[in-house]
């Protein structure tokens, strides 16, 4: 399951991100550690970016990026 | 900063209000380098306490780590970096940290205190906690061992005397720093022993920097064995090490945050004011139409509030010649005077009242957090054109100017979408290109009504803007087809709540950038106009041995007939010629290089009226008038595309590190004006249009 897979509204928890190091380096810097939990706010229609909640933040991922964001 | 003196840094996540911070604490006492010929923009002022001695702050742009992503980021790591090698270091670092986000802001805090710089710790928009007790800021001081925690509000404005004296207080006595943040694991320390490099004047800052090594596989000459080995080691230990550094520190943070705010619980399930915002804001229909009316708003407020104050300045500047003239006696001296330089600055200072409102929009929307959530809708349209959610904030900057909408490009992690947006970018119509099209539009367009609403004039004057918008997005696909990429993008982007704009703050910054257009602007055109002066007026010819005015034999009339075949097909004569060539400098001076060419052609005492000269200028042998409507939308055409600013791509060239982009830039828009121009006028005529 990942972070795509939410629907708005509802809260998973981190278990792994995948992709390229500067990604992974980014969201994690960012917050995104495996174990910290994250809401799903919104998504962009046509698979634009999507909003989440993350430790009092709301970051802006895009779709591809979002999709490789695991969770429990 | 300039001298090797005791100095104060800046610095903090983006979003953490550090530029309210920094005007609140400056004032009007800052300046920005300038633009020409800069390596980094760096934003310095000095801060007056009360009763003690001035110190000098420097801004460093918004970061959220040392591992930098951005061109804006790198511009943070690198001048980090130097100070951790203990070059010109500041005597105090002070961290902006948004109270309501203590966890993510604090990461890049213990990175600064690694460096074992004696640091402040600004804890701001402590309005936005319920309780300002929910953070105990004694046990903050002491779990960082930082010099001070200093607990303000920019928005509500208390705080910053306390802060002032804080930094006063740790310039006095500078001690020993005692930073406790041990977020390096014994393991990993014990690991990297070998990859610690000599030259940093801080153990700790010594073995970040090694991790930031070793996630990014960079080995230093010939320890390639060293890197893998070690890489692999602490693989085997069952951490990842392509974000070790970022999960040790949160770790640590994590492990400090209970004790530092016990109450507070992030319930991250909670919907805030800002998502019911964002419902209609960015909501998949209403979000758009709300940004274009928005967009419409603020053009329509340029033209119709600007006009009363251009008025004034009108008025001001024609009573000041008229003083002049009245007040001095004839002479060489009161023709530079009323020729040269009134009439020419005037002709720029009056655009001030309409960037000032563009600066006072872009600023406000930026600091309300709505430039963010306009990135977030358009990200995936602007992402097909070969641009990027973030491309929108320079777009809209450049119609004020190409220069700070090409340095806003930084926030653009891809190199990519970075650069297609800095090449598309002097398309869109900068305000230099206002005076241009307003002098002709109100000289030679009709105000008449057409299909019933609009007027004809303002509708040329959208067409225009239109114009410039659409073939920059356009190019902006063609372009992203025949250029690399250097590293993946990514589009990670924080959504900040939405906050009312710090009045003050906002004030200043509008006041700041009006600052810069007049002395930037005010230089380069007063010089241009005295050296036009002189080269309209001399050599002299006894006008009463000929019929023809003497401009003509002027040296300017003989560049500008030198220039004449050139742009004849388009419709341009001579004095345009002269026109496009100081447009070089900037392109408002067109407007001041016409100004004077009349002013000193009309060999009368008062200053002409420009667009009234223009108008009745005829051709001296035939009596046919030297422009018409269909020549002054043809030089509008030339102006939407040209390449005219070099500042621009003074910029370009800093900001790419290569002749080749600027000198690309200039080809194509060169090409781009000439045709277009070309197509207009050649294409008017077939059709019976003069």
């Amino acid at each position: 399951m990942t972070l795509i897979d939410l629907s708005p509204g509802e809260v998973g928890t981190i278990s792994n991100i995948k992709g390229n190091r500067h990604l992974q380096n980014r969201l994690v810097e960012l917050g995104l550690l495996s174990g910290t939990d994250v809401r799903l706010v919104k998504c962009a229609p046509f698979n634009g970016p999507v909003e989440i909640k993350v430790r009092n933040s709301y970051l802006s991922i895009r779709w591809d990026d979002a999709q490789l964001v695991e969770l429990k | 900063m300039t001298q090797d003196s005791d100095w104060v840094a800046l610095v903090g996540n983006p979003n953490c209000g550090k530029t309210a911070i920094f005007n609140l604490l400056t004032g009007l006492n800052q300046k920005v380098s300038n633009y020409p010929g800069i390596t980094v923009e760096k934003k310095e002022g000095t801060v007056y306490a009360q009763g003690d001695k001035a110190f000098n702050l420097l801004d460093l742009p918004g970061t959220y780590s040392l591992s930098a992503e951005s061109f804006d980021e790198q511009i943070v790591s690198d001048q980090v970096l130097s100070w951790a090698k203990g070059e010109n270091p500041p005597a105090v670092i002070v961290s902006v940290v948004d109270a309501s986000n203590l966890s993510r802001n604090l990461y890049l805090t213990t990175q600064l205190l690694d460096l074992d710089i004696p640091m402040i710790v600004v804890l701001n928009m402590m309005d936005q906690l319920k309780d300002s007790s929910q953070i105990e800021i004694q046990k903050l001081k002491k779990e960082l061992g930082v010099s001070a925690v200093v607990p303000i509000s920019a928005k509500m404005n208390w705080g910053l005397d306390a802060l002032k004296s804080a930094i006063q207080k740790s310039l006095v006595n500078l001690a020993q720093t005692n930073h406790q943040s041990q977020w390096i694991s014994q393991d990993i320390s014990d690991q990297i022993k070998l990859l610690i490099e000599p030259h940093f004047s801080s153990s700790k800052f010594a073995a970040a920097h090694a991790l930031r090594r070793i996630s990014r596989n960079e080995s230093l000459n010939g320890e390639d064995y060293h890197i893998e080995a070690i890489r692999n080691s602490i693989l085997e230990l069952g951490y990842n090490t392509d974000t070790l550094e970022a999960t040790l520190r949160y770790k640590w943070i994590d492990g400090i945050l209970p004790f530092v705010q016990p109450k507070i619980r992030t319930k991250i399930q909670k919907e805030t004011r800002s998502e019911r915002w964002d419902k209609i804001l960015t909501h998949p229909l209403m979000g758009p139409a709300i940004f274009v009316a928005i967009l419409y708003f603020i053009f329509q407020s340029i033209f119709t509030w600007a006009s009363t104050p251009m008025d004034w300045i009108q008025a001001g500047i024609d009573n000041i010649s008229i003083f002049v003239l009245s007040n001095m006696s004839p002479g060489m001296l009161r023709n530079i005077l009323v020729e040269g330089i009134i009439g020419g600055v005037g002709a720029i200072v009056i655009f001030l009242p309409q960037i000032l409102i563009l600066s006072f929009f872009l600023t406000v929307l930026e600091d309300t957090g709505y430039m963010a959530r306009v990135a977030f809708m358009l990200d995936k349209s602007m992402t097909k054109m070969g641009l990027h959610g973030k491309s929108i904030l320079p777009l809209m900057s450049a119609y004020a100017c190409a220069i700070p909408g090409i340095m806003s490009t930084r926030t653009i992690d891809s190199w990519k979408e970075r650069l297609v947006t800095i090449l598309i970018l002097p398309l869109m119509s900068c305000s230099a290109r206002l005076p241009v099209y307003t002098l002709l539009i109100s000289a030679f367009i009709p105000p008449i009504t057409v299909g019933g609403y609009f007027n004809l004039q303002g509708l040329t004057l959208v067409v225009m803007y239109f114009l410039g918008t659409v073939t920059a997005l356009m190019l902006a696909k063609i372009f992203s087809r025949f250029i690399k990429e250097k590293s993946s993008s990514s589009f990670v982007m924080e959504l900040p709540p939405y906050r009312v704009p710090i009045t003050r703050s906002v004030i200043r910054q509008v006041f700041i950038r009006g600052k810069l257009f007049l002395v930037n602007a005010g230089k380069i055109i007063m010089a241009i106009s005295i050296l036009l002066w002189f080269l309209a007026s001399f050599p002299k010819v006894d006008s009463s041995l000929t019929d023809v005015n003497p401009i003509h034999h002027s040296y300017a009339g003989k560049i500008g007939h030198a220039m004449e075949p050139v742009i004849r097909p388009l419709g341009f004569d001579w004095k345009i010629g002269i026109g496009l060539l100081t447009s070089f400098a900037a392109r408002e001076v067109m407007v001041s290089t016409m100004a004077t060419i009349y002013n000193v052609e009309d060999r009368g005492d008062e200053t002409v009226n420009l667009r009234e000269a223009m108008r009745n200028d005829v051709d001296e042998k035939t009596g046919v008038p030297v422009y018409t409507p269909l020549i002054a939308l043809a030089l509008m055409v030339f102006y939407v595309f040209a390449a005219q600013c070099m500042a621009t791509f003074a910029i370009v060239r800093q900001e790419t590190n290569s002749w080749k982009w600027p000198l690309f830039m200039i080809a194509y828009l060169t090409i781009l004006a000439y045709t277009g121009a070309f197509i207009v006028y050649r294409g008017g005529l077939l059709l019976g249009y003069s």
